[in-house]
């Protein structure tokens, strides 16, 4: 037993646990960014995961583009991603906006296969690796090694849902953008740019996106499909959370991953997959408003 | 016009011939491609029942298909089971799954729905991949028995696509027979949900009916698949198989039978005409289908259909039929209803004569929506019983209020996907004839013309105009379909002009008359005050006080309500 009285199961268990909360920070990114759209516009964004590939892309290419940029790829990244939401809005929801919710989720569906098999054609399916944002290797806390890259995700993540608090809760911006989401036609009654807020959301929602894409590229590779896997968390995430409530998309998000992470550990992460999936069909027939139901009025 | 351009037997003609030349002059291979397209249009036909008819997103579909893949692989090929008790294996193992896994989500409606069938599906690939003693794993199976073309004295080609869109004629013909008729009821059910249950029809048995129906579909089309290429890969159980099954449906048209099997052709074929993209025609799956979606929602069926005349229905007036047996007094007794901790109405007894208009009148937030609510079953009371004669109505579904003879109208109507007033009343029509749903086949033009008599009858000349005011005669038409004993109506003059307001009188006193009781909820008094034979007064969820409507002009507790307390 070493010397500081940690057993080894128990460090086991951190490991799995710091793994898990770096992954469910990430989820939790990506499901603000779904609950984000699902909010302003009330339909399903089924390409958020697919955000996430392109964002992957887009670090592996700035990062032979420019070598050592480091911490600086980060807001680049997050930029050329929100340019993109701009675009995805003009094409999946403008066009279907006086369109009942289904269409909104079809055209998400359709755009982000497209992707999916045009990054699969330019690409080509093998994984690449992203740059190392934050350097390889471990950090060495007495008896536990914490991976760097691990920690540079937890770190980047907490950062940017910060700022996505303050950027909703504190500004002049983030108010409008709350209030067209919560009802429209006041807002626009009131002289709020709605259509031009949806699209902010959109860019918002990428930009997360486009980060999470940077910080898995490097430890976990990115591949065309890679976006499936997000898409289906955020999607659980959101609804045990309380289907459009922020908050409950990130609580939703961490616990997700951190169950998988302690099962796949323990078990296997087919083991993982399946208990999860079980779980939430369960959890659907037992509690269909969620974990943490949003309060009463709340649009659906 | 009409009866000569009916785009549905003319696209199912043209699928005809186009498989005639495959069969006559194609060659072995475009035959088995022809033989695999029949086993995408058997799961898109399938499809189209859930998602197209009953109107449920279901993302389980593509699982299904692979279930019934591996079905025909483990049972036909591993186990050896003859092909007629293998391939009905295949069909029914989907559909108890999905039956099994609807179970615990069927009150699900929306996105929830979505989350669980994508769930199953995830589950099913898993065990394709994972399970490699059952499934073979990544290896898939191989040695999938072939088709009995030889037994039929066929050549190996045209016996494929023969059996393979013989499967798929008998697929369409079931599907046919399944959605006659109940196409206003099945529009009502995706349109408005809660609309439905209002008028007697049960949205989740009909989304639970599709999707056992829409896997079984599927079950044969995987298992018809697993036939004809000999063997089973686990890439049947990706997830691009579903989005491949959407895209289908959706481009053909996603209300219509020839939609989904034009669709599963062209799905098909794209493999075969983008050769040259390689791996990569699943772009185009992504174009088309957002292509499709932006040009021609309805889908290349749906966009013909817009070209066709509508049918007009010059009818008289309906009498509705006088009904000989009493009607029934509806009885409220002790009911409450609170949200959270905040009582809405507090022990509210009432009683609804047969032939009487009662009205009931009260400030904004008073209960009177909630208690409508309560008796259509809408909302379910914390206490108290609500009774309709000798039948106890609390605790039912509000589709078996509606069907018991409870009817309501609602303050706003707004049915999304352009609904009819016509087909909106048709779809009660065929609620009231019994439990409406996949397989029941009522006498549809009939119930047409009986709607248009019943539109009429509530003053509305045109059948298909939308307008609000129309909309919300069109609502209590669709409340007079069920036959009611007793009409709950919210606010039914509001939005309506002077001429409609003196019809809409008249129409409620000959309701009456006939022995209906009429809860009518209103805040214009000089019509109400006017027609009630009764007004009952709810004052903070509690009923301050019944009587005639000079009793309640003269009580100084309402004028108090309304006006504001006596200043001395």
């Amino acid at each position: 037993m070493p010397a500081d009285g940690l057993g080894p199961e128990l460090l086991t268990l951190a490991q799995l646990l710091l793994n898990g909360l770096a992954l469910g920070a990430a989820y939790a990114l990506v499901a603000l960014g779904f609950v984000l759209v699902l909010n302003a516009t009330g339909a399903v964004n089924f390409a958020q995961g697919d955000m996430v590939m392109l964002g992957g892309y887009a670090a592996v290419a700035l990062g032979h583009l420019l070598p050592g940029a480091g911490l600086l790829l980060l807001p680049l990244v997050m930029l050329a991603m929100a340019v993109f939401g701009l675009l995805f809005s003009a094409l999946a929801w403008r066009p279907f906006r006086h369109r009942p919710p289904i269409f909104g989720l079809l055209a998400t569906v359709a755009l982000g296969l497209t992707l999916q098999e045009a990054m699969n054609a330019l690409e080509g399916a093998a994984p690449q690796a992203g740059p190392a944002f934050v350097g390889t290797g471990e950090i060495r806390l007495g008896p536990l090694g914490l991976p760097r890259a691990a920690l540079g995700i937890v770190i980047a993540c907490l950062v940017l849902g910060l700022a996505q608090g303050w950027l909703l809760g504190r500004t002049q911006f983030g108010r409008r953008l709350r209030a067209s989401a919560q009802d429209p036609v006041t807002a626009r009654a009131l002289g709020l740019p709605v259509d031009r807020l949806i699209a902010a959301s959109f860019a918002l929602a990428t930009a997360l996106a486009g980060a999470v894409g940077l910080l898995l590229s490097g430890p976990y590779f990115v591949t065309p499909t890679a976006g499936n896997d997000l898409i289906l968390r955020a999607y659980i995430a959101a609804t045990i959370g309380g289907w459009g409530s922020l908050k409950g998309a990130v609580a939703g998000a961490l616990m997700i991953a951190l169950f998988e992470s302690v099962v796949a550990g323990y078990a296997s992460s087919v083991v993982a997959t399946a208990s999860l999936y079980g779980a939430v069909l369960l959890l659907l027939a037992v509690r269909p408003a969620g974990l943490f139901p949003a309060p009463l009025g709340r649009r659906a | 016009m009409r009866r000569f351009f009916r785009p549905a037997p003319l696209v199912a003609l043209a699928i005809l011939a186009w498989l005639l030349g495959v069969l006559l002059v194609g060659s072995g291979y475009e035959q088995r491609l022809m033989a695999v397209a029949a086993a995408y249009a058997l799961m898109a036909i399938g499809y189209h029942l859930v998602f197209g008819q009953a109107g449920a997103l279901s993302l389980a579909q593509g699982a299904c298909f692979a279930i019934g893949a591996y079905a025909a692989g483990i049972l036909g090929g591993r186990m050896g089971w003859p092909l007629w008790a293998e391939f009905p294996a295949a069909i029914l193992l989907p559909a108890v799954l999905a039956a099994v896994a609807h179970r615990p989500v069927r009150r699900l409606g929306g996105h929830y729905f979505a989350l669980a069938t994508l769930g199953f599906a995830v589950l099913v690939r898993l065990v394709a991949v994972d399970a490699q003693d059952l499934t073979g794993g990544a290896n898939g199976l191989v040695g999938v028995p072939p088709l009995p073309v030889a037994v039929l004295g066929l050549a190996r080609g045209p016996g494929m696509m023969l059996i393979g869109w013989g499967l798929a004629g008998l697929g369409a013909a079931l599907a046919v027979w399944l959605t006659r008729g109940n196409g206003p009821a099945l529009a009502l059910v995706r349109a408005d949900p809660g609309l439905a249950r209002a008028s007697g029809l049960d949205p989740e048995r009909i989304r639970a009916q599709g999707f056992v129906w829409a896997a079984g579909f599927a079950g044969a089309g995987g298992a018809l698949y697993a036939h004809v290429l000999g063997l089973v890969s686990p890439d049947t159980a990706e997830f691009s198989v579903m989005i491949g099954c959407l895209a289908m449906v959706v481009i053909g048209g996603r209300h219509s039978i020839a939609g989904a099997v034009l669709g599963a052709l062209l799905i098909g074929h794209l493999p075969e005409w983008l050769r040259p993209l390689g791996a990569s025609y699943r772009i185009a799956y992504g174009l088309g289908l957002f292509a499709c979606l932006l040009v021609a929602p309805a889908g290349l069926i749906g966009s013909l259909e817009r070209f066709r005349p509508a049918r007009s229905y010059a009818v008289a007036p309906e009498p509705l039929p006088r009904v000989d047996v009493p009607r029934s007094a509806l009885r409220i007794t002790a009911a409450r209803k609170a949200y959270g901790g905040l009582a809405v109405l507090h022990d509210v007894s009432l009683d609804i004569r047969p032939g009487e208009i009662l009205g009931l009148i009260g400030p904004n937030g008073s209960g009177k929506t909630t208690l409508i609510n309560g008796i259509s079953g809408l909302d379910r009371l914390n206490q108290g019983t609500i009774m309709l004669g000798d039948a106890r109505l609390d605790g039912l579904s509000p589709d078996r209020v509606a069907l018991a003879g409870v009817a309501r109208s609602f303050q706003s109507v707004a049915v999304d996907d352009g609904l009819a007033p016509l087909e909106l009343v048709t779809a009660a029509l065929t609620a009231k004839g019994g439990r409406a749903g996949f397989g029941r086949t009522p006498a549809i033009e009939a119930l047409r013309q009986r709607a248009a008599g019943l539109l009429r009858r509530v003053g509305i000349g045109d059948p298909a105009a939308t307008d609000s005011g129309t909309l919300r005669l069109a609502d209590i038409a669709r409340a007079l379909a069920l036959d009611p004993a007793v009409l709950l109506l919210d606010e039914p003059a509001a939005g309506l002009d002077a001429a409609e307001r003196d019809r809409l009188a008249a129409l409620l006193c000959t309701l009456a008359a006939e022995g209906r009781a009429l809860l009518v909820v209103e805040h214009d008094m000089v019509f109400l005050m006017g027609l009630a034979d009764r007004v009952a007064v709810l004052l903070d969820g509690r009923i301050a006080l019944v009587g005639t409507a000079a009793e309640v002009r003269a009580d100084p507790a309402v004028r108090a309500a309304y006006l504001g307390p006596a200043p001395c």
